[in-house]
């Protein structure tokens, strides 16, 4: 017993979640759907994230939500955010399935439920699947390609450099907070809640410091990306070309969007 | 190819001007040392040729700077980018990218290069850093980050590069590396190369002139072993000379007559120059054979660690480990990067739990117990002194541990503290805001305030300039009294040299070498494997067939000879 409660202690340890945030954004990058190009993983997207909120045939969604369902499977999505999907459909529609259906109601009040549970998911396993197989570069340059401004494009890929130099930071002075004061006795039900208070505080008093050094930090990026001609590449169109050539269709994406494409037709026509 | 002419700057809001009246040549090819201590405006100058100031930074400043006759100061940013390249001492926040390769194509790329990826991959080549192209920043050790950041400045294929500190960061074998690197692009490739650098022993090796800023002027400029001969004038600025050019001017001061030899700066110099001088006195080795039954402090038996990787398996990084730390013991730990150092105290106060294996402490099985349960019985000073600044001010950041334990008398207590490190001056100031001795010595302060009988400290001199470092030893020698155990994890020999009294070697997670400092240096097996270079002043003593570890040992084994 003590074994597993520790177990699932670490797991939500800081360490645990830095692991499975890189995992999600630099661990799956030799999976098939890392390797299709990202114009036709966002065009893919938005049909997936749109589509499925105009439908309103079970069958049909059940077929599309296995589609999606299979392509999170080829993305070799960390276990985490599995769990955080699971959860949020729960929390979004999937309790209000089961008081429904608590209190007595029929098949005829579930399919309705039960449907916007479907399409909820549908799109949540498409951006799964999208932004996992995408390393940040990659989503970057896709959406620079559809005319989105650099400084968004570069803020992704950038966001993603620091993540983890933010959270080993944050770990360090969450941990000068935990080993310098003196957590309340944890026993019995009162010493729990008082525990988890403690800890909340602390993590809330971390973020001061975290963002002070993080400003310190950033004072030599900035110099940096002005020395290696960030804004002088921004100003200037030609770069911006450069940047989207390295983009390429490859027969992947071809077969990609056919089964995407059959399996469609394929619901469609088993839906009526 | 670079002249500085009347140059001055000032920050705005500052009081005083950084640069007053910078006058300087630099010529192609040249391989340069500037040296100053902290505020002589070394980093300033470097901007003012990377075209920062004034392009960037807006500050008052008069004078001209050229660069083959164009007017550097009103050259857009890129253009001088494109000729001469700058790495930071920071250099981890000048890595934008996330992969190896696209951080050392970024610059070529922004400034519209069509083979962008292929001088990326050119310039990794040049840094040794080409099997690593397609890596994550984050799987890179600190010694490959600062190449890459090199790499990055390269790439734009600059005539003049200026690196800020190139290796106060690094282990010997990496920092020699990176110098090595410097020299061939120096050499082979024609590149004019400037660096900032307090560690003496390597200007003297690689450098062929040095630059003496001293308040925002220019002293001097000249070849630079000469100008690591001038003892006196670099310890009033603050700059250490090889430990070899000292031993050797105080031997020449005492030994009246003989002033005429010029002092040695390398090590061949050195050999030479001793070797003329009398024979060294093999120093009486004292072999202190404790026999008195030390009592255990300590003790970790079939520990086994394991790490969890992004990608693929955990790895394993201890495999039954053993080891005893005694009470009363001051121990150096030491290794190359990687080598289990930090895994190691982190397993001691209780952050990270073996996968088998058990801890003791004071008898007592502590494996199991959280890190907050063993704060007050052992206690770590992290090696980036920011993170334990949590507080807004240097004093509530001392008493707050106390307080939060409600330790009665705690404002005296951490009175005392500030007190004894020096820290009355800024006690109410926000500690991030302090130069890096400063706040060091206040992370110092904060890390023993539980007074805890064992005592972790990663890296203490790490990132420091000489003098400071100086001063930190100094402040880790008022510890010894005050907590019984003392462990440190770094890479600066002559700290080990001066402060400990047992020496642990670790290698690829393995103690190798456990022993005095006598046992581990004359050790050359050992000092191969886990990459350890003993202090110049060492490696001196023992090509003459004596033995010394600091400066003073190395000149007293040669008055006893005049003794006798």
């Amino acid at each position: 017993m003590k074994a597993v409660t520790e177990q699932l202690w670490d797991k939500f340890s800081l360490d645990f979640l830095r692991n499975q945030v890189l995992k999600n954004a630099y661990g799956n990058d030799d999976t098939i759907i890392a390797k299709i190009d990202p114009r036709t993983l966002l065009i893919w997207y938005i049909f997936f994230g749109v589509f499925p909120w105009f439908m309103h045939n079970p069958t049909l969604l059940l077929g599309l939500f296995i589609f999606v369902a299979v392509t999170t499977r080829l993305a070799k999505v960390a276990p985490l955010v599995l769990v955080l999907f699971c959860f949020g459909v729960f929390t979004q529609s999937g309790y209000l399935l089961i008081v429904s259906w608590f209190f007595g109601g029929n098949l005829e009040t579930l399919a309705p439920l039960l449907i916007m549970t479907l399409k909820v998911s549908i799109t949540s396993l498409a951006s799964i699947t999208v932004f996992s197989g995408l390393n940040p570069d990659r989503l970057a340059s896709g959406l620079l390609w559809f005319g989105c401004p650099d400084q968004f494009a570069f803020s992704i890929a950038f966001a993603y450099r620091i993540l983890p130099i933010l959270m080993e930071e944050f770990q360090n002075i969450l941990l000068s907070y935990r080993l310098r004061g003196q957590a309340p006795d944890n026993s019995g039900w009162r010493g729990k809640i008082r525990y988890v208070i403690y800890q909340v505080r602390i993590i809330m008093l971390s973020f001061l410091p975290l963002m002070l050094n993080i400003a310190k930090r950033s004072r030599t990026t900035v110099e940096a990306l002005e020395l290696r001609g960030y804004r002088y590449a921004n100003q200037n169109k030609v770069i911006k070309k450069m940047k989207i050539k390295m983009l390429q269709l490859s027969q992947l994406d071809f077969y990609f969007a056919l089964i995407s494409i059959a399996w469609l037709w394929g619901c469609f026509v088993v839906a009526s | 190819m670079i002249k500085i002419k009347d140059l001055h700057f000032t920050y705005p809001g500052a009081q005083q001007a950084t640069l007053n009246g910078v006058n300087l040549e630099i010529q192609q090819g040249e391989f340069v040392a500037i040296i100053g201590n902290n505020g002589s405006g070394k980093s300033t100058l470097c901007k003012t040729l990377n075209g920062l100031i004034p392009n960037f930074i807006v500050g008052d400043g008069s004078g001209r700077v050229e660069y083959n006759g164009e007017d550097l100061w009103n050259m857009p940013i890129g253009k001088i980018a494109k000729r001469i390249g700058y790495v930071y001492q920071d250099f981890e926040n000048q890595i934008v990218c996330p992969t190896v390769l696209e951080d050392a194509a970024f610059s070529c790329l922004n400034y519209g290069f069509e083979d962008y990826m292929e001088k990326g991959i050119d310039a990794l080549n040049l840094c040794d850093l080409l099997a690593k192209k397609d890596d994550y920043i984050w799987q890179l050790s600190g010694g490959q980050l600062h190449l890459l950041a090199l790499a990055g400045a390269l790439a734009l294929a600059p005539d003049v590069l200026i690196l800020d500190e190139p290796i106060a960061q690094l282990d010997p074998a990496h920092a020699k590396q990176m110098y090595d690197i410097l020299k061939d692009l120096n050499e082979k490739h024609g590149k004019t190369i400037i660096v900032i650098e307090h560690h003496s022993e390597y200007i003297a090796d690689y450098c062929q002139t040095a630059i003496l800023l001293h308040e925002g002027r220019v002293l001097w400029k000249k070849d630079a072993r000469a100008a690591l001969r001038e003892c006196q004038q670099l310890i009033d600025c603050h700059i250490y000379p090889p430990q070899i050019t000292v031993a050797a001017q105080l031997l020449q001061d005492q030994k009246t007559g003989v002033k005429s030899a010029v002092l040695p700066t390398t090590f061949s110099e050195g050999k030479v120059f001793f070797q003329a001088m009398d024979s060294l006195v093999q120093a009486d080795v004292i072999h202190t054979h404790n026999d008195v039954e030390k009592e255990i402090a300590v003790e970790l038996t079939d520990i086994t660690v394991q790490y969890r990787s992004v990608k693929g398996d955990p790895k394993t990084l201890f495999d039954n480990f053993n080891l005893n730390i005694f009470k009363g013991d001051k121990i150096a730990l030491i290794g190359s990067n990687g080598a289990g150092k930090t895994t190691l105290m982190k397993l001691l106060v209780g952050l990270l739990k073996p996968k088998r294996g058990k801890i003791k402490m004071n008898g007592v099985d502590v494996t199991s117990y959280r890190a907050e349960q063993l704060a007050s019985h052992i206690s770590l000073v992290y090696q980036n002194p920011e993170q334990m600044l949590i507080k807004e001010s240097v004093r509530a950041d001392i008493e707050f541990a106390m307080k939060e334990r409600k330790v009665a008398n705690y404002q005296e207590q951490a009175q005392e503290l500030i007190a004894l490190f020096d820290l009355e001056a800024i006690a109410e100031n926000d500690g991030r805001l302090l130069s890096g001795g400063q706040m060091r010595r206040a992370s110092l302060a904060i890390g023993i305030a539980l007074e805890p009988p064992i005592l972790l400290l990663d890296e203490p001199t790490a990132n420091l300039d000489i003098a400071t470092r100086q001063e930190i030893i100094r402040t880790l020698e008022l510890l010894k009294d005050k907590i019984e155990t003392v462990i440190i994890a770094t890479h600066d020999m002559q700290l080990v040299c001066e402060f400990a009294t047992r020496i642990l070697v670790l290698s690829s997670g393995e103690v190798i070498c456990d022993g005095s400092r006598e046992f581990v240096f004359s050790n050359q097996a050992v000092r191969k494997q886990a990459g350890i270079e003993p202090p110049a002043i060492y490696q001196m003593a023992e090509q003459l067939g004596g033995c010394a570890y600091t400066v003073n040992e190395f000149v007293q084994a040669f008055q006893k000879e005049q003794c006798v």
